[in-house]
């Protein structure tokens, strides 16, 4: 059996920290406080969102776009950055007026990878309410590199892969970060 | 049974006039129309040859609304066929592509070879006695035809080839399509999203509208820009032309603008178009399309779409009258460096694709005109697309067939008075690409 399916054995203490981490990103996303949430994303940050296929059982190593394929994002913290700066233009217009967000995080499963590195998988729902009445609904996996850092927010993203439940997106854009 | 007659149709695209009426994007009847004469009648992309590399690679798309599949035979021939099964209807083959040996339907079994013949059908001699196979195979695409690397499927026999359905198009399609020896190659893997806006909307804006870029994709340009830049410098190029094909196709690019594509896609990619692969291109395109043209969109009639440069192609699959599946892939030329592949395969989906910091934008417009759409009133008045309307000419130096300038909807008339030729004629007999000069005569 996978060892990465046995419940995790990690401290209450880490898995607080880490919950809490994860609670706090959230509510940065969905303040708008990007430019803060920014400084949670490691310089050496990867960024990552495969594109889903349907496929046969037999054929299931190719249900996730590989790293050579297309990607829904594929991020490092330049390009992050750009799409932070592309919002506070005022110009953007998927997001101009904003959407509401709410970042639901759940399912936090954490390996202590040693050298103050953790390896994280949540659940998460995003939920979109935009304009008059659009609403999108996004649920999904992220798998996690959080690194503990001295800072007021204790942990930075080194990598991030999203894994979304979708094969064909079924909104309008993806304009808002998971 | 066509219930809008060209004399009905004339009455909602005046394209001499540039006035379009807004039901055509919104009246259920229309679409039904448009799915009979228009996705029956054209060439419509079905897949990159490269996604089919050996015997048995399929692809599942959709022809409009009709799921096909896409089949590489062991002859090295490509088929294609209805995504359904002929005994009661079921769809043949679930996954979005594999490979497979045969295709058997998981209702009650019947089986077809790659082909798209069957070859089995359950308990067929205790309850049938016998079946007529042949008779009962899947409906075929009669004509699928391979043009440069991109698989076309069309269900009227009487289309004629793509490089004729093409035109004049096929000059333009070539700065895409044939800048290199081996022609293009598909990153692997297809973006799929939805957006609730019709189908012509984003056909056009490919076809026609450079001018929408300068304000609806000014923050991905502002943010790319490096931060000592005054943002005030920041103009759109001004230079640039618009070519419209009495097909329906279009194209409109800048022109000696070389520094264009960098900010959008980082000096990797964009020094590979504009400079390190441009020789070669030049040789073999000449100057005009190796380094004068850049930043081009173009539509092929109806619902596929490019930006060459940028190298996204996609296709708008028409989801009712109010609402498409975009079908969105990644072209490279074969012969770039593997640097270069991965510099487009990231500079394309950051910036076209569900994400994109550009694309994420053309939806929001698409989908409000959609919206405002649903009021009686909002559908009285009819749009203007009258940019550059009598500017245009056919001599220009340097390009061939008719051409106006970059800001302008020539391109657009040519499409819309297009799409009514293609609605309201009985066949292709009535649209063969020769013969349309009196219809062409007006910009």
């Amino acid at each position: 059996m996978d060892e990465a399916f046995l419940p995790a054995r990690v401290a209450p203490e880490l898995q607080q920290q880490i919950e809490q981490f994860l609670y706090a990103e959230a509510a940065l996303l969905d303040a708008r406080e990007f430019d803060t949430w920014l400084t949670l994303l490691a310089d050496d940050l990867h960024y990552f969102m495969p594109t889903r296929r349907t496929t046969l059982r037999r054929e299931r190593d190719l249900e996730y776009s590989a790293a050579d394929e297309v990607a829904l994002f594929d991020e490092d913290k330049p390009s992050m950055v750009v799409r932070v700066r592309r919002l506070n233009t005022g110009l953007a217009w998927a997001e101009e007026p904003p959407s509401r967000t709410r970042h639901l995080v759940t399912n936090v499963r954490i390996t202590d990878q040693g050298n103050g590195q953790y390896s994280v998988n949540s659940y998460f729902a995003l939920h979109r309410s935009r304009l008059e009445r659009d609403v999108d609904l996004f649920y999904g996996e992220r798998i996690d590199r959080l690194r503990r850092v001295d800072t007021p927010f204790g942990f930075v993203i080194a990598k991030r892969t999203i894994h979304l439940d979708q094969a064909t997106v079924l909104a309008p854009n993806l304009s808002m970060f998971f | 049974m066509a219930s809008f007659t060209p004399a009905d149709l004339s009455a909602l695209v005046d394209a001499d006039h540039g006035l379009l009426s807004p039901r055509i994007f919104q009246d259920q009847a229309i679409y039904q129309q448009e799915l009979e004469r228009v996705f029956t009648r054209c060439w419509l992309f079905l897949a990159h040859e490269s996604q089919l590399k050996n015997p048995g690679d399929f692809f599942a798309t959709y022809m409009a609304e009709d799921p096909v599949l896409v089949v590489r035979q062991k002859d090295g021939s490509i088929n294609a066929f209805l995504n359904q099964c002929r005994h009661r209807g079921m769809r043949l083959c679930r996954a979005d592509s594999g490979n497979a040996r045969a295709f058997t339907c998981s209702y009650h079994g019947w089986a077809y070879d790659m082909g798209g013949n069957l070859v089995e059908v359950p308990f067929e001699k205790e309850a049938y006695g016998q079946v007529d196979k042949a008779r009962w195979s899947p409906r075929r695409v009669p004509r699928v035809e391979v043009y440069k690397g991109l698989v076309f499927g069309c269900w009227d026999a009487d289309v004629p080839p793509v490089a004729e359905y093409l035109g004049d198009m096929a000059w333009y399609v070539d700065l895409f399509l044939d800048r290199m020896p081996g022609g293009t190659e598909a990153v692997g893997g297809v973006h799929k999203w939805v957006i609730r806006c019709n189908w012509k909307f984003a056909a056009e804006q490919f076809c026609s509208d450079m001018y929408h870029a300068p304000f609806s994709h000014a923050s991905p340009v502002l943010a790319s820009l490096p931060p000592d830049i005054d943002p005030g410098q920041a103009g759109w190029p001004m230079k640039g032309k618009q070519f419209s094909s009495e097909m329906g196709h279009g194209t409109g690019f800048f022109m000696d603008t070389p520094e264009f594509l960098f900010p959008l896609l980082g000096e990797t990619a964009a020094g590979y178009y504009m400079q390190s692969g441009a020789t070669a291109v030049t040789e073999r395109l000449g100057e005009v399309r190796g380094v004068r043209m850049n930043g081009a969109h173009m539509t092929v009639f109806p619902t596929l779409s490019f930006l060459p440069g940028i190298n996204t192609l996609r296709v708008w699959h028409p989801r009712g009258p109010d609402e498409i599946e975009i079908w969105a892939w990644t072209l490279v030329d074969k012969a770039a460096p593997a640097e270069v592949k991965e510099a487009y395969r990231k500079a394309v989906l950051r910036t076209f694709s569900p994400g994109g910091i550009l694309e994420q934008d053309d939806g929001e417009n698409w989908t409000e005109i959609q919206k405002v759409l649903r009021g009686h009133v909002a559908r009285q008045q009819p749009f203007n697309a009258q940019m550059g309307l009598g500017m245009d000419r056919s001599d220009d130096p340097d390009l061939p067939g008719r051409i106006g300038y970059v800001y302008g909807e020539l391109a657009a008339r040519g499409m819309y008075r297009r799409w009514a030729q293609v609605m309201g004629a009985q066949s292709w007999a009535e649209l063969a690409p020769r013969g349309l000069g009196e219809v062409a005569s007006h910009g």
